[in-house]
């Protein structure tokens, strides 16, 4: 947790400069410490507040203060008696953390920035600036944070929304200031895909790939675009273009695949999905739709790569279908107990979750 | 070097003849759409704003001959006015006679006049909002009578025989209640008298009406609303139906049912039955020969996609696209997942091969309902005519790759491979029910759909130049219509039935495309087993062929 209760005390270059606070001051200030110890927050509240009247000059007593007001998650009633402390202890880091957090918590992120960086409190720094719309800093000091807890929930979430913000920001300097490069309408052209507006999407495609003919992924996404919109034999254009670009590229020659299977070439679908399968193995996507392309025409390789697909998913809802598949060449086959056999695991896997959703609309 | 012979030359020109002959024919329109004289019909399906369900489903049409008079009539149902919002009472002011069911008897010289009062149709009731419509000769009196569904009561409606029909419901006891759907007339137990099987929907009403979409108000999936079970009337032959769902079996399943097609799938001399559900597993009835149905979709693989997944299943047609003589199905359902065609392997199972026949890469931007096989093109392969509409009326402001409106999609049957054909009209509708038949009785098998908030649209077939035969049955022992007799006519089989397709009813008559043959040989299994053969038939003609009597 980033938010936790600070004891502390003041440090040594604090003390120096500490002014003599009378004796009766020290003693409401020890009164209100054991008041605090025993969790008498109230109590602690006022013989701190005494204690900073009686001594109006002591970053102690209004550090106090403000430490149990914390305490007590009064963030706005601490923030003025930290204010206080920070004015009379420029140089304490207990004043700037908890400064720090207090603003933090009210909103303030920018006021809690500079408190936060003095305090070395990268964790809530790299909040803070997040917030505050500088998400690169954010990145660095939030991994910062996490190189000492790696498993904190809210540097890990905070992490993730420093990454999209930079690359929403990076995103929107891009379109600021390189509306027309490649990138720029490749970057479009995702915008559009995401919200389902497909006719835009392609036409940003095509303006990058127009003026980057040579880029690759661009025919890989502009390709997804027409599968999206069920236009595979255009889908598949796109990809034969890519794979030619990016021979090596497994992705692509898995997409060609699917974008043939789903026009019923079942050969050289399953051409295209060997390929893919040689330049990365064992991709279980890859397989099953290999499973599908060959289901009639080489149903001993449908067998075998639908049982690979079965071995490294288990339980899934593509083993689910793996074993569906599998079912039918065996009823093809005639082998009636072995598609007896997988359907019982098509159910029981379908027993674990709903693998059959379909969509809609 | 491959010495080419004359005879491989000339077989070398034919086939690219063939072929460049093939490519004219996709690329001309196989159909002329017009309007037909006299038909002025419109589905009212009333939209609002509540975006109630029941109003984007509608309406079925049926081609029936109602006055034997050898010309193919026209029964449009009608849907209803719904108020913005639907208040109590509920009726849907099916006495506005906007809002009726119509009916169109055929002149000889192809017009059409409508005679929905003079034939006692004009009574919808008022509290019925229109579904489809089945076919069938019940009483086996020589007239086709129908019935029609509702969200409501259904109506059964005798004809009379001289030009009228009598609502019967009451008596014959089918009335049903609920969300009716599809409805189809079969012998499932072959006595010689036909049942009835009706699909239902939803468990739904006004009062369980809610909207869905975030943002957009849309019509909401039926996995929103409970599931419910479909109905079989037995028939006692007095003129009264038995209620058997639940002895049958038929009623041990819910489902959300929309289409429904018969076929003796496994040619066991007993006709099964498919029901198209959206958004659960299809249902596979395997008629047992006892009275009892088995569901048996799961394991025969005619219950869910490739991919182990449900269909969103509206619109089948349950025969024999691939000449293999053995029933196929075909199942429309909406977009991002294709049409599926489960390939009848023989043995009782089923394997989906729409990516294997091409029509996945046809269908999958679409939201097909009304749906026939048809040779509509004679050359002895069935293609497929399927009316499209998505569901929502806003579904672009979702996803821009989709349309509200859609053409018709016309798949040309290239030796068991679906090609693009050209339906003769690009123009969008929201389209429903569809019905096959002869309309001019050309030899050239015409569609009528229907189309949302819209008139029918007619598609007339051009015709051309190959062979055809058409086939009347006629059952003696078994029901007078021939429903269920299994038809063999030059290496093609054709399942005798008015149903399939969503919400309607085809010519009953069985057209069979000959291509190039100017004869054909006939082998006919009646339901009651009795086989029936007949050689060297001439083509292109209306043939009556009547059950023979005594074997």
């Amino acid at each position: 947790m980033i938010w936790y209760v600070l004891w502390f005390c003041l440090s040594p270059q604090t003390q120096s400069a500490e002014p003599l606070v009378p004796q009766e001051a020290l003693v409401l200030l020890q009164a209100g410490a054991d008041a605090e110890r025993l969790r008498d927050l109230e109590t602690a509240i006022s013989d701190f507040r005494k204690a900073s009247e009686l001594a109006p000059t002591s970053g102690i007593a209004f550090l106090r203060l403000g430490n149990a007001y914390m305490e007590k998650r009064d963030y706005s009633a601490a923030i003025p008696a930290l204010r206080k402390a920070a004015e009379l202890s420029p140089g304490s880091l207990p004043v700037h953390q908890l400064l720090g957090f207090a603003l933090l918590a009210r909103g303030y992120a920018a006021e809690a920035i500079p408190h936060l960086e003095a305090a070395h409190e990268y964790g809530a720094l790299g909040i803070a600036q997040l917030q505050n719309n500088r998400p690169a800093e954010a990145l660095d000091n939030l991994q910062r944070a996490l190189e000492k807890n790696p498993d904190d929930p809210d540097l890990l979430y905070y992490l993730s929304r420093a990454g999209s913000a930079l690359s929403s920001q990076s995103l929107e300097r891009l379109l600021a200031r390189l509306p027309d490069s490649a990138r720029g309408h490749q970057a479009l052209g995702q915008n559009y895909y995401s919200l389902k507006m497909y006719d835009e999407a392609k036409q940003e495609y095509a303006k990058a790939i127009s003026l980057r003919p040579d880029l690759p992924g661009l025919r890989l996404e502009l390709g997804q675009v027409y599968a999206a919109s069920s236009q595979w034999d255009k889908a598949e254009a796109q990809f034969q273009e890519e794979a030619a670009l990016q021979p090596g590229n497994a992705e692509a020659a898995y997409r060609l695949g699917d974008a043939l299977l789903q026009q019923g070439k079942m050969k050289e679908a399953a051409a295209e999905l060997k390929r893919s399968d040689d330049l990365r193995p064992d991709m279980t996507e890859t397989l099953y739709l290999l499973g599908k392309a060959t289901a009639i025409s080489e149903p001993a390789l449908a067998e075998k790569t639908l049982s690979r697909v079965i071995e490294l998913e288990r339980d899934t809802i593509l083993a689910g279908q793996a074993y569906f598949a599998l079912a039918g060449i065996h009823r093809k086959l005639g082998k009636t107990a072995e598609a007896g056999k997988d359907m019982r695991e098509f159910r029981r896997i379908q027993s674990l979750g709903d693998a059959r959703s379909p969509r809609r609309p | 070097m491959v010495r080419i012979t004359n005879v491989a030359l000339l077989s070398l020109l034919c086939a690219a003849a063939l072929l460049a002959q093939q490519a004219n024919s996709i690329s001309h329109a196989l159909f002329r759409v017009a309007p037909l004289a006299g038909v002025n019909f419109v589905l009212r399906n009333s939209p609002t704003s509540r975006k109630y369900l029941v109003e984007t489903m509608p309406g079925g049409v049926a081609l029936l001959d109602y006055n034997n008079d050898g010309l193919l009539d026209i029964f449009f149902v009608n849907a209803g006015r719904v108020r913005d919002p639907m208040v109590k009472p509920f009726d849907f002011d099916r006495n506005n006679s906007a809002y009726w069911n119509r009916f169109y008897r055929q002149n000889k010289d192809g017009s059409f006049t409508d005679v929905t009062e003079q034939a006692g149709l004009a009574n919808a009731g008022e509290t019925n909002y229109g579904m489809g419509v089945a076919v069938g000769d019940y009483d086996n009196d020589g007239y086709p009578d129908l019935y029609v569904t509702n969200f409501g009561k259904n109506i059964l409606y005798h004809n009379n025989g001289d030009g009228t029909f009598t609502d019967v419901t009451a008596r014959a006891g089918v009335a049903a209640g609920g969300w009716s759907v599809s409805a189809g007339f079969l012998d499932y137990d072959n006595d010689g008298k036909l049942d009835l099987f009706v699909t239902r929907y939803l468990d739904w009403s006004f009062e369980k009406s809610k909207t869905c979409g975030t943002g957009k108000a849309t019509y909401c999936p039926p996995g929103e609303f409970p599931a419910i079970s479909n109905i079989l009337y037995h028939n006692r032959g007095d003129g009264t139906f038995e209620d058997v769902s639940v002895s049958s079996g038929i009623a041990a399943l819910k489902g959300h049912g929309l289409g429904v097609a018969f076929a003796d799938y496994d040619d066991d001399g007993f006709t099964d039955i498919f029901v198209a559900n959206d958004v659960t597993d299809q249902f596979l009835f395997h008629n047992n020969g006892n009275g009892t149905f088995s569901e048996v979709g799961l394991d025969s693989g005619a219950a869910l996609t490739n991919d182990g997944k449900m269909l969103s299943g509206m619109g089948v047609v349950f025969q024999d696209y691939d000449n293999d003589l053995k029933p196929d199905l075909l199942v429309t359902q909406l977009p991002h997942q294709p049409y599926v065609v489960f390939h009848n392997e023989g043995h009782g199972t089923f394997i989906p091969q729409e990516l294997e026949t091409g029509l996945g890469a046809l269908s999958g931007k679409s939201s097909g309902w009304g749906v026939g096989l048809e040779d509509f093109d004679n050359d002895g392969w069935k293609d497929a005519f399927v009316v499209q509409g998505h569901v929502f009326d806003n579904v672009e402001t979702f996803d821009s790759s989709l349309s509200y409106r859609e053409p018709p999609l016309l798949a040309m049957n290239r030796q068991g491979h679906f090609e693009k054909g050209d339906p003769g009209s690009n123009v969008p509708v929201v389209g429903r029910g569809a019905a096959f038949g002869d309309l001019n009785n050309d030899g050239w098998m015409d569609v009528v759909a229907t189309s949302l908030g819209d008139r029918p649209q007619f598609f007339l077939n051009r015709g051309g130049s190959a062979h055809w035969l058409t086939l009347t049955l006629r059952g003696t022992k078994n029901n007078r219509d021939g429903y269920g007799a299994r038809v063999l006519v030059n290496g093609q089989l054709r399942f005798a039935t008015a149903s399939g397709s969503y919400l309607s009813s085809n010519d009953k008559r069985l057209h069979f495309g000959l291509g190039s043959a100017d004869r054909a040989n006939i082998e006919i299994v009646w339901p009651s087993r009795i086989h029936q053969n007949m050689t060297g038939v001439k083509a292109n003609q209306f043939v009556v062929i009547e059950e023979p009597q005594g074997q």
